[in-house]
């Protein structure tokens, strides 16, 4: 070989020609995925929030549905029973809706009457409360609170009115979504599951089988007892209204279940509409009186704190309160109030995990800590 | 005797199929067709390769595997960390099926000697099949159960006759001649 031809290294020309065109094309590729992956994780961010939530609600869903289909399994085929729990499920909607529809009408023209009502009446109490506290601390008197609920309550209103359209289209939306993927989650969840547990390396399948049964157990049944608990306080808070001669019982009843869904603040939440309407409408009274108990001792502490919970959500998944509201805030920077009400379970949900596998750990003492404690001294 | 006439008048299946390698376990013998197609659908066909860990001693035990093809080393270590084999299972052999009723840490180790599939039927497996379909579930417990009662019989034979063997070498006029 000349010496001419080499480069100092002992390369050819066509190598070193090869070497530039190589890395001059991988600087490309890299830059090239570089700037179409930030549109790609833009696209991916887009169709994540779109499917976020019906994704999220079929899967409440298909956990919730999922018993009732394994018992109906025991006679037919899987998709039949799946069929039939939605002929069921059908059913009580058609029969929910048809209870609805007449009162929805009516309570909707009422709420446009009455919201400003009641806004005006709790408004001239807050007046009637902050004259009362000028004439005791006269250094407030320039912070005008009642202007300001004023002004936040009309905001809202005006939120709800322009709302509403929006969200009926979606709703009509999820309503074709969710039966859809429910569908395929029941029918085909196991496959999956199964298909994602095959991906773990022959070494660790066995456990990540075995972990992956115990924590959708626990899911389940962490997922099941918190809806249920919200369905019996939504039903008992409507059958104690509905003793009173308050208004909107069933929409009261139906606020406070879903509110209940959250821990410690979401009952205060639920309660507040019911008192307020009950305070401006009946009057400091007795059904005043009965409602608060109702709300406070009766769904509360009686019947959620005494029974429900206990019996259908064991105490370990409770959360501490902080967690709580991190979760709650933290849910609401995300997704706004729909992330105030998902952000405790996801955190439950996390918690839950890690205390199984704590468990599953200490069931066999894995290797590692059986190790430490077993070696001779 | 011959599976050729046994199987005669049954519906044949496919010998490549997995439901004809489970019909020919003695765990799964009894099983309606039925059943084995319900049972192939919650087993897991998993590929190793040569010298590769199924699992150790001490690992959780959660189920059972079948060897569909290959050879499995069964080994337990001594103090000195030295294996000694206890066993070298084929294809058609089963082994860990204590542990898919009871949770129990492993008593061995297994090791793959050359490439080799495995067919692992685990607790999860079953008791979510218990649920579901309740009547196939107990028909796999049953034969579960029968290979266990055997291997258990037949060990406590041997117990009696290594006790007894033991009894007749330190029995005095063993000892006096």
């Amino acid at each position: 070989m000349s010496s001419v031809g080499q480069s100092p290294r002992g390369w050819t020309r066509g190598q070193v020609a090869l070497a530039f065109l190589v890395l001059s094309a991988a600087i490309a590729c890299g830059l090239a995925v570089y700037s179409s992956a930030s549109s790609l994780t833009g696209l991916s961010r887009a169709a994540f929030s779109v499917l976020f939530l019906p994704l999220l609600l079929s899967l409440v869903l298909s956990f919730l549905l999922d018993p009732l289909v394994s018992q109906m399994e025991r006679f037919c085929t899987r998709t039949g029973s799946i069929f039939i729990v939605y002929i069921l499920t059908l059913g009580l909607f058609l029969l929910a809706a048809l209870w609805l529809t007449p009162h929805w009408q009516e309570f909707w023209s009422n709420m446009r009457t009455d919201f400003p009502r009641y806004t005006a009446q709790v408004i001239d109490t807050l007046k009637s409360l902050m004259t009362g506290l000028h004439e005791r601390f006269p250094m407030i008197e320039g912070y005008a609170f009642p202007t300001k609920v004023r002004i936040w309550a009309e905001q809202l209103m005006a939120a709800i009115l322009a709302q509403t359209p929006q969200s009926a289209m979606k709703i009509g939306g999820l309503m074709v979504i969710v039966p859809l993927f429910t569908f395929f989650f029941l029918r085909d969840g196991r496959k999956i599951m199964r298909s994602c547990v095959a991906l773990a390396p022959n070494r660790h399948f066995e456990m990540v089988r075995d972990l992956s049964y115990l924590i959708s157990r626990q899911l389940a049944h962490f997922i099941r007892g918190r809806i249920i608990e919200a369905i019996i306080v939504g039903l008992i808070i409507t059958a104690g209204l509905s003793l009173t001669d308050i208004r909107y019982a069933p929409m009261l009843g139906i606020f406070a279940g879903v509110t209940n869904l959250i821990p410690y603040i979401g009952p205060i939440i639920g309660m507040i509409p019911g008192i307020l309407i009950a305070f401006v409408d009946l009057g400091a009274g007795g059904q005043f009186w009965w409602i608060v108990i109702l709300y406070i001792l009766i769904a509360q502490v009686l019947i959620d704190n005494f029974i429900l919970i206990p019996v259908l959500i064991s105490r370990v998944s409770n959360l501490h309160p902080l967690l709580v509201f991190f979760a709650i805030i933290v849910g609401g920077k995300f997704y706004g109030i729909i992330g105030m009400i998902i952000g405790v379970p996801i955190v439950s949900i996390i918690k839950i995990t890690l205390l199984e596998i704590r468990a599953y750990r200490r069931m066999f003492r894995l290797p590692e800590t059986a190790l430490e404690s077993d070696r001779p001294h | 005797m011959d599976p050729l006439w046994t199987n005669i008048f049954h519906k044949k299946l496919d010998e490549e199929s997995l439901a004809y390698f489970l019909k020919h376990l003695p765990i799964f013998s009894e099983l309606s067709p039925r059943s084995l197609a319900t049972l192939e659908n919650i087993v897991h066909v998993r590929n190793y390769k040569t010298n590769e860990t199924v699992f150790e001693e001490n690992d959780p035990g959660s189920g059972m595997y079948m060897i569909r093809s290959g050879v499995v080393k069964i080994f337990a270590r001594d103090q000195n960390g030295m294996e000694e084999e206890l066993a070298r299972l084929g294809p058609g052999d089963f082994f860990g099926e204590t542990t898919l009723t009871a949770p129990a840490p492993r008593t061995a180790s297994a090791r793959t000697l050359e490439n080799t599939q495995l067919v692992g039927l685990f607790r999860a497996d079953i008791l979510e099949l218990a649920e579901r379909k309740p009547a196939i579930s107990s028909s796999i417990f049953l034969g579960l159960t029968r290979v266990v009662s055997e291997r258990l019989q037949a060990a406590s034979l041997e117990l009696r006759r290594l006790q007894n063997q033991l009894g007749e070498v330190i029995s005095p006029e063993n000892v006096e001649t």
